[in-house]
């Protein structure tokens, strides 16, 4: 314990740029995931198909791959990227082609007669999306969002793969500089904080999620969560094993 | 050099085949013992004695709440300083157990459950014995319903054995990182090993639907 204490101000700047490198992939994944969906519910055409076949292709290889794939290929386009978003940017088309499922999930649980109605009375595709389709959608939404938001926070932890100094790799460096000195290896602590640490974030996200969760339930409250919760159920399933 | 060189990767591919064939043990061993394992906690889940159930469900969401990548290096780098020491390929094949085995625990579980308390009614008026009940009524409906996010699970565990990469296993990405350190040919090698784990995954989960329809046949509306 001595150890972590003597080198906090290290692994708190990693812990840091793990912080800084989850508000980019969470945000740039939720960017992502917005396109592919209006992508991936476009009417039949090649936008349709292209969307789909994108958004397979990320989910069915293994993220390591992608992350790896982005932070050697980018280059060989002529595009030269740090690793830090190098890794961002992997992990954000991940968690966009996700997300992308998880809102057309969404948008499909509200019946089409909602639609019509909107259309009937007048409303824009944008204004009846916005204003109709999404706010009933959301109770289907969030949970699995929610699930996909901490896979993208532990997926941070792949910048230590390509070299980011996020805590991962922070925790590795300290491994190595200070084995020899102590005369013995600090493994298990290092690597048992961290993951003390991730999981303390990812329960955080849990809890914040349960509670917005709850907020959208609201206006449905009698038996919406009977409802919503079997298809709720399978959505998160998918994502939190496809990492 | 043409930017794709076909006769590379025909040149690379025994070691990417070689590659394959060590994720494809790793993952399979993996399988085997995270169902074994998934299935015991189910069990203790669900048991009478609550401890054990904590326990369990406890152990599950640890395993989901961190990344699997510092899970790995906490079993290989880590259990050592315990007193444990394992090869990398014993290494591998323990973490991806543990993180595959979590979520077996959870589906078994709601498979278990989506089983209605009128089957067991049921079940037991007609004189079933316990064992008879739960081998022949119980478990089939519940495999049913837990087969989809169990394939997922085993789908799960060949990607996630990528991993594994990060401790040294000679697997296929491996082998891919490993050329293009030395030959900086990464369109070719990305290509084919993008195919490869393509042709693999979407496989599985094709024998995976075949299974599904076969199992749901009985059920099927007439």
């Amino acid at each position: 314990m001595d150890l972590l204490y003597e080198y906090r101000i290290f692994l708190l700047a990693g812990l840091l740029e793990t912080l800084k490198m989850s508000l980019v992939v969470a945000l740039g994944g939720t960017l992502c995931a917005i396109v592919l969906t209006f992508g991936v519910t476009s009417k039949p055409t090649l936008l349709l198909r292209i969307s789909f076949g994108l958004m397979e292709l990320l989910r069915d290889l293994p993220l390591m791959v992608t992350v790896l794939l982005v932070y050697f290929m980018l280059p060989a386009a002529g595009v030269s990227l740090n690793p830090f978003w190098s890794c961002c940017a992997a992990i954000s088309v991940w968690g966009g082609a996700n997300g992308a499922q998880i809102l057309r999930a969404g948008l499909a649980s509200v019946g089409n007669g909602q639609r019509e109605t909107a259309a009937a009375f007048g409303f824009g595709p944008l204004k009846a999306l916005l204003l109709i389709t999404l706010p009933q959608a959301m109770p289907v939404i969030v949970p699995p969002y929610v699930g996909l938001l901490t896979a993208l926070v532990q997926a941070t932890s792949l910048g230590s793969v390509v070299g980011a100094q996020e805590l991962l790799r922070s925790g590795q460096v300290l491994i190595e500089q200070t084995t020899i000195m102590r005369g013995g290896s600090p493994a298990y602590l290092v690597y048992g904080s961290i993951l003390v640490v991730y999981f303390t974030l990812c329960t955080l996200i849990s809890v914040i999620g349960g509670r917005i969760e709850r907020h959208f339930l609201r206006p449905y409250a009698r038996g919406a969560e009977a409802k919503v919760g079997a298809k709720v159920h399978a959505i998160e399933a998918t994502i939190s094993t496809s990492a | 050099m043409t930017f794709l060189d076909w006769g590379y990767i025909l040149d690379a591919l025994p070691d990417l085949l070689r590659g394959l064939g060590m994720t494809l043990v790793v993952s399979f061993l993996a399988i085997l013992f995270s169902l074994t394992l998934g299935l015991i906690g189910c069990a203790l889940r669900r048991s009478c004695f609550k401890p054990s159930g904590y326990a369990v469900a406890a152990y599950v969401e640890f395993i989901r709440g961190t990344p699997y990548l510092v899970q790995i290096f906490f079993v290989f780098y880590g259990l050592p300083s315990l007193g444990l020491t394992l090869s990398i390929f014993w290494s591998g094949v323990l973490a991806l157990t543990l993180w595959a085995s979590a979520f077996h625990i959870e589906s078994f579980r709601a498979g278990l459950s989506s089983v209605s308390r009128d089957i067991h009614n049921a079940s037991s008026s007609l004189g079933l014995r316990p064992w008879h009940h739960g081998l022949f009524v119980v478990l089939p409906i519940a495999l049913r319903s837990a087969l989809p996010s169990t394939l997922n699970t085993v789908v799960g565990t060949i990607k996630n054995s990528a991993y594994l990469q990060a401790i040294g296993l000679v697997e296929l990405t491996f082998v891919a990182v490993d050329r293009i350190a030395q030959e900086f040919r990464s369109v070719e090698m990305f290509l084919s090993i993008c195919v490869i784990y393509l042709a693999v995954i979407l496989g599985i989960s094709a024998l995976g639907h075949r299974l599904e329809k076969r199992l749901n046949r009985p059920y099927a509306a007439r």
